[in-house]
């Protein structure tokens, strides 16, 4: 995966994520003759129930449902994952700061506040589990992609880019009353 | 099972205290815990000390956790000791190379207290 930083004219900064296909035809190939939708449903129930298993065994607090419509335009932390092999992209974890800090302390067991850098570390874990338990769920991937290092962004003033040109997947819940959202970005190959 | 030595080994702090309750929640009596962030860290602290097992992640920086589990077979401390590789990359090729290297189990993150008791007690017993 190769992510570059760019300076804009006005707001910080534009992160910018790609994803190639490894040019071997995998599942990703596989999964393109099928129908979009069915793709589209198979993965995005993968997506949702390897988010739930994260959160109830890691963090043990159940993910609630949640309306799509009401998602914020900017989250405070983005972590992200690459994935590559058989099936190229980006998968992102999203939160608020207050969720960000419920996360660390529950997965840390402590009523305290938790530092930034323990924040940062519970969130790429969560997006490494949640990433890895979704291709655990699709059972013909497990073997066929590999996941890069976890990558954590905090701040809002960033624009998103992933340069996949294929399916995008979101699940969006709720933790402890507030939304977390996870997109799955894939690359057509 | 008691008064248990554990190595921790995984490049995140969140984790390595994770694994740490999820021992102390599935019942095991642990004297000590020794935490290490990549296998090489591990590799030293197994040089330093006996410990009775050890819990490494596979993806780190600077040695990952199937290097680790090949030198430890050439260090005496670690003779007898169960290596077990509690990691997301749990596909049947992850599985049967950490196997092949050395290690006697694998748990796959997410995991419950439960699933920590059901792989490691076996182990401990044997």
């Amino acid at each position: 995966m190769d992510s570059n930083l760019s300076p804009t004219a006005s707001n910080g900064v534009h992160l910018i994520l790609s994803a190639k296909s490894s040019g071997s035809p995998g599942l990703g190939s596989r999964l393109a003759k099928l129908p979009r939708e069915e793709t589209r449903q198979r993965f995005t129930e993968s997506l949702a129930s390897a988010a739930q298993e994260v959160f109830e065994m890691m963090v043990g607090t159940p993910l609630g449902e949640a309306d799509q419509s009401t998602l914020p335009r900017a989250a405070d932390y983005t972590a992200m994952i690459g994935l590559a092999g058989d099936l190229c992209g980006v998968m992102s974890f999203r939160c608020s700061s207050a969720s960000a800090s419920k996360i660390a302390a529950s997965m840390l067991g402590s009523n305290e506040l938790c530092s930034e850098e323990s924040i940062r570390d519970a969130l790429g874990e969560i997006c490494n589990m949640v990433a890895g338990s979704f291709k655990g769920h699709l059972t013909d991937l497990a073997d066929q992609c590999m996941l890069s290092v976890p990558t954590v962004v905090s701040g809002k003033d960033y624009q998103l880019y992933p340069l996949a040109d294929g399916l995008r997947i979101q699940v969006v819940r709720t933790f402890a009353g507030a939304l977390v959202w996870m997109t799955l970005d894939f690359h057509s190959s | 099972m008691s008064g248990l030595r554990v190595l921790i080994v995984d490049d995140s702090s969140v984790m390595r205290k994770i694994v740490d309750r999820s021992l102390r929640q599935a019942g095991l009596e642990i004297t000590e815990v020794i935490e290490a962030s990549n296998g090489a860290e591990a590799l030293a602290r197994v040089q330093e000390t006996r410990v009775d097992l050890i819990l490494s992640d596979i993806n780190m920086p600077t040695m990952d956790g199937l290097e680790l589990v090949r030198q430890l077979q050439a260090l005496d401390n670690a003779k007898g000791v169960p290596i077990v590789m509690i990691t997301t990359e749990a596909g049947e090729s992850h599985v049967v190379q950490a196997l092949s290297c050395g290690a006697r189990g694998y748990i796959r993150k997410p995991f419950s207290p439960d699933q920590i008791k059901e792989r490691l007690i076996p182990l401990l017993a044997g």
